[in-house]
């Protein structure tokens, strides 16, 4: 485990005020607020500006921590001393483990419950606090739904009483017909509850994974077939590949590049299902033959053809 | 190991309830209730007992707890940002349907 400079986080000096520290996390939250931030590891940074601001913007967590600090230098190598924290009281909101699940190991050993000396103790019982977590899956699962193991990372006590972080895998059913940004709730998947209390809900919101051969909007799927010009000009009825499996298509005759084809309910499943609109794209055949550039040569002779004449002269 | 595969519930529309959407945002009751008066949070309906919520609705109360929580700030102005980067991704999400990705 390596040692955190809050402050070097923070970009602030070991002196700043509670003013400037209030500032700093303000302008760091802004830069990486998930939503908006183009940075590269935005939520990673995000998460650990959080975590400087929840120990410096306690007076008492934050003298803890600088009496600890004045051993350690930024990444080193660092175990917590045992009873570093005595003579300190941390009194207040104590920190949720939901917030340890979503904090660093070095945060969780120094003030989780079970790094505190003498901490722990609560008698009283009380829910765990529900989990979020976002997860990635392919677009045909939406259409014929899936099972997907996911990794979290849940805070633990160890016999020794530190808290630790522990991997936990899960399986977990896709539901056919699921949506972008539509949660899946896992009850009793959340964090552990305190006093024998229930443990709480963990959700899952869902995202596609991004595939250059489809579009989605809603239920609605967007993708671009392509199609030979003989097709697109006479007419045809052809086979293409649908995140729904291999579907027969009449392509009318007189169809250009850009000319969409709706097939009803064939987007994503669901009460009122989605619907799938096939966009034609006419590829053109190479002339790298003696024969098709023949034919090109025929056509360009045969067929009084010019795209870039102006309707009505 | 061979795994037991969970099922979990699909929050589609209005599955949630309030002390659910209050719990899911580590927020109290109020918070919601307070924002959903002011018209911050959506509900159209005049009873508390049978509000119900989306999955759209967890998403933007979490936005706003969190904007509220990061900046102090006022929750009529959390709403605001929120708004608009709703209205932002709506925009991306039709351009990239259209074929015009933005990123």
């Amino acid at each position: 485990m390596e040692f955190k400079d809050y402050y070097q986080v923070l970009g602030v000096t070991k002196t700043a005020t509670a003013e400037e520290i209030k500032k700093a996390y303000r302008k760091l939250a802004r830069k990486f607020h998930p939503d908006v931030s183009k940075e590269p590891e935005a939520e990673q940074r995000m998460q650990e500006v959080n975590e400087a601001k929840a120990v410096l913007s306690d007076p008492e967590k934050r003298l803890a921590y600088d009496q600890l600090a004045q051993q350690y230098r930024s990444g080193q190598d660092f175990q917590p001393p045992p009873d570093w924290d005595s003579g300190f009281e941390f009194s207040g909101r104590g920190f949720e483990e939901a917030d340890l699940g979503e904090f660093s190991d070095f945060f969780a050993n120094l003030f989780g419950q079970g790094g505190r000396a003498g901490g722990g103790g609560r008698r009283y019982q009380m829910r765990g606090e529900d989990r979020h977590a976002k997860i990635n899956i392919d677009l045909t699962d939406a259409f014929h739904g899936a099972s997907r193991t996911i990794t979290l990372q849940v805070p633990q006590v160890d016999p020794q009483g530190r808290v630790i972080s522990r991997e936990h895998s899960l399986s977990v059913r896709i539901p056919k017909g699921i949506k972008a940004g539509q949660h899946i709730r896992l009850s009793g998947q959340g964090s552990p509850g305190v006093g024998g209390g229930p443990a709480g809900d963990l959700y899952l919101e869902i995202h596609f994974t991004s595939d250059s051969r489809y579009r989605v909007e809603g239920r609605d799927v967007y993708q671009k077939v392509p199609v030979t010009p003989w097709e697109a000009a006479l007419g045809a009825s052809i086979e293409t590949p649908t995140p729904s499996g291999v579907v027969k298509l009449k392509v009318p005759a007189g169809s250009q590049t850009g000319r969409r084809l709706r097939l009803k309910g064939r987007g994503i499943p669901g009460q009122e299902p989605g619907d799938l609109y096939v966009e034609l794209e006419v590829v053109l055949p190479p002339a790298d033959t003696d024969k098709a550039r023949e034919l090109y040569q025929t056509m360009a002779q045969e067929l009084a053809f010019d795209p870039r004449q102006r309707k009505g002269g | 190991m061979a795994q037991r595969i969970i099922s979990g519930e699909l929050i589609d529309e209005a599955t949630l309830t309030l002390e659910d959407l209050a719990r899911a945002c580590s927020v109290e009751i109020d918070w919601v209730v307070e924002r959903i008066e002011s018209g911050l949070l959506a509900d159209g309906s005049p009873y508390v007992a049978s509000w119900r919520f989306t999955s759209r609705d967890l998403t933007r109360a979490r936005r706003m707890c969190q904007l509220e929580r990061d900046f102090e700030a006022a929750p009529e102005l959390a709403a605001l940002a929120t708004d608009l980067i709703e209205e932002n991704q709506r925009l991306r999400d039709r351009l990239r349907a259209a074929g015009l990705a933005t990123d």
